[in-house]
């Protein structure tokens, strides 16, 4: 076995963008001539290792290519070019309850939301009641998600999210799920996760969640990494810059 | 194309919960809830036999079994085009956050169709026997009906093949589920649902052109299909033609064997397109 959960070797990835949209026969044929797509560098050749066991951050601004990375990371792009080498189920905690259908039950969503992120269902009804336990619904979890506040929801993905026995967690600004008490127990979660020898991969504009969290921390600007090291030299880089 | 149906046998289990939620969602809100996957259907087999026999005057015994036996599978064909049309953009929210793989979802359409053409199918037996007590000539069950499975292992591999096709354009141009409704509709009419394959084998422009117009008829798999279910499920019958009336034909087995082989090729071409374009669904332009 590797010692690396993560290797990536000078990924790249670009999108075509179209301005105008062809989401019709009709502006495909009648604007073939201009249709002016126009091709968008998000990563430019990014290296990175992430060895089992640590947490690594990574910070930056708007629209410098943390959620594409993380998108390659969960297989929902493949990469322009490059190399990218993962050991071990990934659980995404990108944007939570994504796929919780509104007119199902709590209970029906957690089955399917667990079988996606890869459990079986036998696995998912002994897990069950822990699930329902720590996203401390109750018996809400009987009635249509249709009627769950968005804390509500958010909760339940979390919960299923730390139930699935991953081996690399990817953390995207979720852990401002609810309440302060809930955030903490969240925080608790993921922090017992990593004693037990997982790997996180944290995406934040929380530098102070990021400093307190991670062991390694990269900058990420304009689609390469710009800085790599200590969480605290990285964060004071990144905010001098503004 | 091996690697990707490995794969797809690894996700077995989002399979069957993809499919029990398609048909749990289905008629959630509705108070008479499945019964509309077959009271649909009978209604309008009703609606279409009492005016082919009242005010177009075809007399033909029992005529809204044969119209049935041809229209569930044609309707389970049509809304599994229709269905998996939008079944790629109706989950966009969920594709552009988490990996599966895609083909699931046309899949799981196809197949949650195919358990509503099995329920329509139990019903349509249902039908006989009530038609049978009502008047004992109308024999309600037919050796043949063993065939049935492999009538439906041809439909189910076209109408996957094609709902992939359709559902992978469908992604990019919205106007495929435009013109796969006109097309639908126009493909009823070139069915022997309504009317039946004797009546076009008897047409004079077919007898004037040796059969060609007959041929070319069945060429069309899901016609040849409809003919045979007519055919398996129901004792044969003689049908008018203008004045006279035609004997009835045999069941079109090798024009079945031509559906087969191209509902066989349908599904590998459309699996292979599906695939090639199914990372481009999240990042389309």
């Amino acid at each position: 076995m590797s010692e690396f959960a993560i290797r990536m070797k000078d990924l790249r990835k670009d999108f075509a963008v179209s301005h105008a949209g062809i989401a019709s026969l009709k502006s495909l044929i009648v604007f073939w001539k201009k249709r002016n797509i126009v091709k968008l560098d998000v990563l430019k050749g990014v290296s990175i290792d992430v060895r089992k066991g640590e947490c690594l951050a990574i910070i930056g601004k708007n629209g410098a290519g943390k959620s594409t990375l993380l998108s390659l990371l969960a297989r929902i792009y493949k990469p322009t070019s490059g190399t990218m080498e993962v050991n071990g189920r990934v659980a995404p905690l990108l944007e939570l309850g994504a796929g919780f259908h509104p007119d199902l039950t709590g209970i029906e969503n957690v089955y399917f939301n667990g079988v996606i992120l890869g459990l079986s269902r036998e696995e998912i009804q002994r897990r069950l009641p822990s699930i329902v336990e720590f996203s401390e619904l109750g018996d809400a979890v009987e009635a249509p998600v249709r009627t769950f506040s968005s804390g509500m929801m958010a909760r339940l993905g979390f919960s299923i999210a730390v139930h699935v026995d991953a081996d690399i967690l990817i953390v995207d600004e979720v852990l401002a799920v609810g309440d302060q008490r809930f955030e903490k127990k969240c925080l608790q979660r993921v922090e017992e996760f990593r004693q037990n020898g997982g790997t996180i991969l944290l995406v934040s504009h929380q530098l102070d969640t990021v400093e307190e969290f991670a062991d390694r921390c990269i900058w990420l600007d304009q689609g390469v990494v710009r800085l790599e090291g200590n969480p605290a030299d990285v964060i004071s880089a990144y905010r001098a810059e503004g | 194309m091996l690697k990707e149906l490995k794969e797809l046998w690894a996700y077995r289990e989002l399979l069957y919960v993809m499919v029990q939620r398609d048909m749990r969602i289905r008629y959630k809100n509705s108070a008479l809830g499945v019964v509309w996957s077959f009271l649909n259907p009978l209604l309008q087999v009703f609606v279409m036999s009492f005016v082919f026999s009242t005010f177009l005057h075809i007399q033909v015994p029992n005529y809204t079994a044969y119209m049935l036996s041809a229209y569930l599978p044609f309707m389970f064909f049509q809304y599994c085009v229709l269905d998996s049309a939008q079944s790629i953009l109706l989950q966009a929210a969920l594709i552009k956050k988490i990996y599966f793989p895609r083909e699931i979802l046309p899949l799981a359409t196809v197949i949650a169709n195919f358990i509503h053409l099995l329920i329509g199918l139990v019903i349509f037996f249902g039908f006989l026997l009530f038609a049978y007590i009502r008047d004992p000539r109308v024999i309600p069950f037919q050796v043949t009906t063993i065939y049935l499975p492999v009538l439906l292992v041809i439909l189910f591999m076209l109408a996957l093949g094609i709902s992939f096709i359709v559902s992978a354009l469908n992604t990019f141009f919205e106007d495929v589920k435009y013109i796969v409704q006109v097309l639908l509709y126009l493909l009823m009419y070139m069915c022997p649902i309504i009317y039946f394959a004797e009546q076009v084998s008897n047409t004079k422009l077919n007898l004037d052109h040796g059969f060609i117009l007959y041929k070319l008829y069945n060429l069309n798999p899901v016609a040849a299909l409809c003919h045979g279910f007519r055919k398996i499920l129901l004792a044969p019958v003689d049908v008018p033609v203008g004045k006279e009336v035609a004997g009835h034909m045999p069941t079109p087995w090798p024009y079945i064997g031509v559906a087969a082989i191209t509902s066989f090729v349908i599904l590998v071409y459309g699996y292979s397109l599906f695939n090639r374009l199914k990372w481009k669904f999240v990042e389309r332009p």
